[in-house]
């Protein structure tokens, strides 16, 4: 039986966060997550590094804690963020007054917000819709959730913690009014396990709530869905809000080869967060309103629907959710319930992570009697050690391929540990410039064990195509590594059906076509359907 | 310009219906956008593998019976069905395509589905297969015990391993083995050009084949089944015979990833017996424009050729289905591009799709409405001399049936025979 100083549940960006600060201040760290890294909330948002400046009029703190941490991150992930800078857009239906409310919120809580003309603004971001009659600019920039998730969690396991993968705490080991350790189910091998440590934090995002419950403990959290839809081309280069009280679909953030447009919010029973769909009512919101910001949205392809729930913790009966804070809460549950060596990290959202796990982290410590600072304000993630992509490119390679920069560019300095030789320089996934060498150090050294969790690691399947080449091949490598073409056949049934489960609700015009041909290939020319 | 018929679309349907027509003294005109099914071709073709109720088909011509009326087989019915169904391997060997059923005839002397294998290492029923491709009686007596898998080093779109596991599941065991030719090598440093065609280019020159060939036959002692991938005799298909005579075990292709070397074989040899034939394929052009009078089609223009007019007798429409671009979707509706046809697409678009991947997908089962004699309609009023062909045809899930070919061969003759007859 081993035991821990301290068991971190949920393996979202929080509890990634969480473990990496435990580690770095010298516990000894467990961390388990019932499926696989930034599953839930983590890998279903707009990807926004917040400037903090949607938040300036109706939240003040939030808006504060958004700047200072998007400056903490443009050093210490700098391989997980695109640092594009965003503006807020009034359009003629808009009140031009709200820009002086909010230029001033902005000021007041240190974002760096600067009027510029219109004009001006068409011509750094020619996709903007040009009837605006208001531009702003501020420090917003895009942040790859599972890029960052990913990083903490190697730098976690480089400082000694252990992760446990599709591991579901079914229960709490308690001695009386103390927590002093959980049950796992291994979802592999359907055994339960018991772990113990001094302190188990929960930071299971919406799934909390549940955690808490097993622990005797209620959180009243509030599951607000948030819809989103990601377009084929990467239309923009800044991130483009509306500058008015925050509303539906009033956010296009540029990542990567694509735009994500979003959200909407909607209260939905707890019981349904497991499975999230996007509704045809919800997708024609999106479009309408993303049209508003930019026009050619009306005819780019979408790529999928995908929608996320906030871990919002209730507060009043706002049916929408949008008028709760987005602020953190760190409950202590000793003080709060009357139960010893159990904490909760929840509110908050993708952007203020790391302060989240600070808070959580500092409360472990002083529960555990431990003086240790938090680094992590400072201390870069693995890959954001280095410089620019091209720089850190260059340093490991003398003549870097386009592959090998696009592997600078998800693996930061960490892309010096990837192996090309042989046939290992392979392109599996065009869209995304993946190469095999990617893929066998992911299922290698990266904890991947079918080809979703593969996606999250490396964007195969993320690109144009959603996988309709690319996953095959990387199938037939994971076959390789593992050794089980059975399982990795099973995946790949998997990897399909979840890709399309993206793409149905918007099945129409170029999807709908994409979506056919893949159906094709899969049932007709490879017949993953039949036996 | 004047045709005696105008056929919109390049592949399969319209060239069959093409070919018939030109060599029937028709002159002919093809517009053809660009790739086609046969470009993403499994290496076979389907007849009927699967009743639209999921009940399995071994013999199609004796199952014709149970399909639906307005199925595009119903509308063609029984006896010309097994007219075209005897006179296709025949017709496709006057055009340089040679094609094989599995080794045992069904009631009438018509062939019985066989199996081919797939890249995923399922197997799938056919009807007739391409030089390449292997079809097995059985789906469940393979008649080899040991075989080796050869693949190319470094090339990711044929999966050994998942051809293995589908063997050894029905008791064959299997090798994995990679060879390296120089030239293959050399595409490697370019990682997209390391494609099945890439690599079919390559290997139809003679050194290079043969020191494929005589590597793989080192290989391959005792082994009695070696499978290749379906890179080879892009150009011409005797390579694939040579390596045949040159491999001391049986020799199946299967095949790649897309797109299909046996596919664009099949295109390729079928375009030139068109034009052989004197017909004159444009490619790379769009069909727009029509004029409709009276319900009859008096001419279509083309992107290319401008204000130039094209005028026919007869027009046939064979330009797919949504993949094809033969039918495009908007979020209320689907519209066929070119003369607006009536299709049976429901308006709703939460019917189209189903939310699993794997189950049967509405959409596919959905297209352009036609008469008995596959005339189609705008708004409701028939078109007396345009025809749909091919996969456009509605009334029928080709891809749930297996019978995406089949219809497309079966359509195309069935119209050809119309036009000719003056029908």
């Amino acid at each position: 039986m081993e035991e821990f100083d301290v068991i971190v549940v949920g393996g979202g960006i929080t509890g990634a966060g969480t473990a990496r600060d435990c580690a770095l201040r010298g516990l000894k760290v467990l961390l388990i997550e019932r499926d696989d890294i930034a599953t839930g909330a983590t890998g279903r948002n707009h990807g926004l590094l917040h400037s903090g400046a949607r938040y300036a009029v109706t939240d003040r703190e939030s808006a504060a804690e958004c700047i200072s941490e998007n400056m903490i991150l443009k050093k210490v992930a700098r391989h997980c963020v695109d640092d594009t800078s965003g503006l807020f857009i009034t359009l003629p239906e808009d009140d031009l007054g709200y820009q002086d409310t909010f230029v001033k919120a902005c000021l007041a809580a240190g974002i760096k917000a600067e009027v510029i003309d219109p004009k001006e603004a068409i011509i750094m971001e020619p996709s903007v819709n040009p009837d605006i009659i208001g531009a702003v600019k501020v420090p917003d920039g895009g942040v790859d959730p599972f890029r960052l998730c990913s990083a903490n969690i190697v730098d976690a396991k480089l400082h000694g913690a252990k992760v446990a993968l599709r591991s579901e705490v079914v229960g709490f080991i308690m001695e009386g009014d103390t927590v002093k350790g959980v049950k796992v189910l291994d979802r592999s091998t359907r055994q339960v396990s018991e772990y113990y440590a001094q302190i188990v934090v929960n930071a299971a995002g919406i799934w909390g709530h549940h955690i808490a419950s097993l622990a005797g403990v209620n959180i009243g959290m509030f599951p607000a869905k948030g819809a989103l839809l990601i377009f084929a081309h990467r239309v923009n280069g800044m991130v483009i809000n509306r500058c008015r009280k925050p509303a539906n679909a009033d956010i296009l953030v540029p990542g990567d080869t694509v735009c994500v447009i979003g959200t909407t919010s909607t209260r939905v029973p707890y019981e349904e967060c497991d499975n999230m769909v996007v509704t045809p009512e919800e997708v024609d919101l999106l479009l309408s309103e993303g049209a508003l910001l930019a026009p050619c949205l009306a005819h780019t392809r979408i790529l999928r629907g995908y929608a996320g729930v906030r871990p919002l913790v209730s507060a009043d009966n706002d049916p929408s959710g949008r008028n709760i804070s987005r602020g953190i809460v760190c409950l202590d549950h000793e003080t709060r319930d009357g139960i010893r060596g159990f904490v909760s990290i929840t509110g908050g959202k993708l952007m203020t992570y790391r302060l989240m796990a600070e808070m959580a982290t500092d409360t472990v410590c002083r529960k555990l009697g431990v003086d240790a600072a938090c680094e992590t304000a400072r201390a870069p993630l693995p890959g954001s050690d280095g410089g620019g992509l091209e720089e850190t490119a260059k340093k490991i390679w003398d003549f870097p391929t386009m592959a090998q920069k696009a592997s600078v560019g998800r693996f930061g300095s960490r892309a010096a540990h990837l192996d090309f030789e042989d046939d290992k320089s392979g392109v599996v996934c065009e869209c995304e410039e993946v190469t095999v060498a990617e893929v066998d150090a992911a299922v290698e050294r990266l904890d991947v064990c079918d080809l979703v969790d593969l996606r999250r690691r490396t964007r195969v399947g993320m690109g144009t195509c959603q996988g309709e080449l690319c996953a095959c091949r990387a199938a037939g490598r994971l076959a390789k590594a593992t050794g089980r073409a059975a399982k990795a056949r099973e995946d790949l049934k998997s990897f399909m059906r979840e890709r399309w489960k993206g793409m149905y609700p918007i099945a129409w015009g170029e999807t709908l076509r994409e979506g056919s041909y893949t159906q094709w290939v899969y049932s007709e020319v490879l017949g993953l359907n039949e036996d | 310009m004047r045709s005696d018929t105008i056929i919109i679309g390049g592949g399969l349907s319209s060239l069959v219906c093409g070919i018939k027509l030109q060599k029937a003294g028709q002159r002919c005109l093809i517009v053809s956008a660009g790739q086609n099914a046969l470009h993403f071709s499994s290496g076979a073709f389907g007849l009927l593998g699967k009743l639209p109720d999921g009940t399995a088909v071994k013999e199609p011509m004796r199952s014709l019976s149970f399909l639906p009326e307005e199925h595009p087989y119903s509308k063609i019915g029984v006896d010309k069905m097994a007219g075209y169904v005897s006179e296709t391997p025949a017709f496709f060997e006057s055009c340089g395509v040679r094609l094989h059923s599995a080794p045992i005839a069904g009631e009438g002397g018509f062939p019985a589905n066989g199996y081919r294998l797939t890249p995923l290492g399922s197997l799938k029923p056919a009807w007739l297969a391409m030089e390449d491709v292997t079809l097995l009686q059985s789906k469940d007596n393979i008649p080899w015990s040991k075989a080796l898998i050869v693949n190319f080093f470094g090339f990711l779109d044929f999966n050994s391993g998942f051809i293995a596991e589908g063997l050894s599941r029905r008791g064959v065991d299997c090798r994995v083995e990679t060879v390296s030719i120089g030239d293959v090598e050399n595409l490697r440093k370019n990682p997209t050009e390391m494609r099945s065609v890439g690599i079919a280019r390559v290997m139809g020159k003679e050194n290079n084949w043969k020191e494929f060939g005589s590597k793989v036959r080192k290989l391959s002692a005792g082994e009695d089944l070696v499978i290749l991938p379906e890179v080879f005799g892009l150009g011409d298909p005797v390579i694939i015979q040579w390596l045949r005579e040159m491999i001391p075990a049986e020799v199946m292709f299967v095949g790649t990833m897309p797109p299909s070397v046996p596919g664009i074989r099949t295109q390729m040899r079928l375009k030139k017996a068109f034009e052989v034939a004197g017909g004159t394929f444009l490619s790379g052009d769009t069909a727009v424009n029509p004029t409709v009078e009276d319900g009859y089609v008096t001419s279509i223009h083309t992107t290319n050729l401008g204000s130039i007019s094209l005028d026919a007798d007869n027009y046939v429409l064979a330009s797919g289905h949504l993949f094809g671009k033969g039918l495009e979707s908007t979020p209320s509706k689907v519209v066929e591009p070119v003369f607006g046809l009536d299709t049976d697409f429901p308006s709703d678009r939460k019917t189209w799709c189903d939310e699993d991947f794997f189950a049967r997908q509405a959409y596919d089962g959905y297209g352009v409405v036609c008469d008995g004699s596959f005339r189609p309609f705008i708004g409701g009023k028939s078109v007396r001399n345009l025809f749909v062909i091919g996969s456009e045809v509605g009334g029928c899930d080709s891809l749930y049936e297996g019978s995406g070919a089949g219809v497309a061969i079966m359509t195309a003759m069935s119209v050809a025979g119309n036009i000719l007859s003056g029908k």
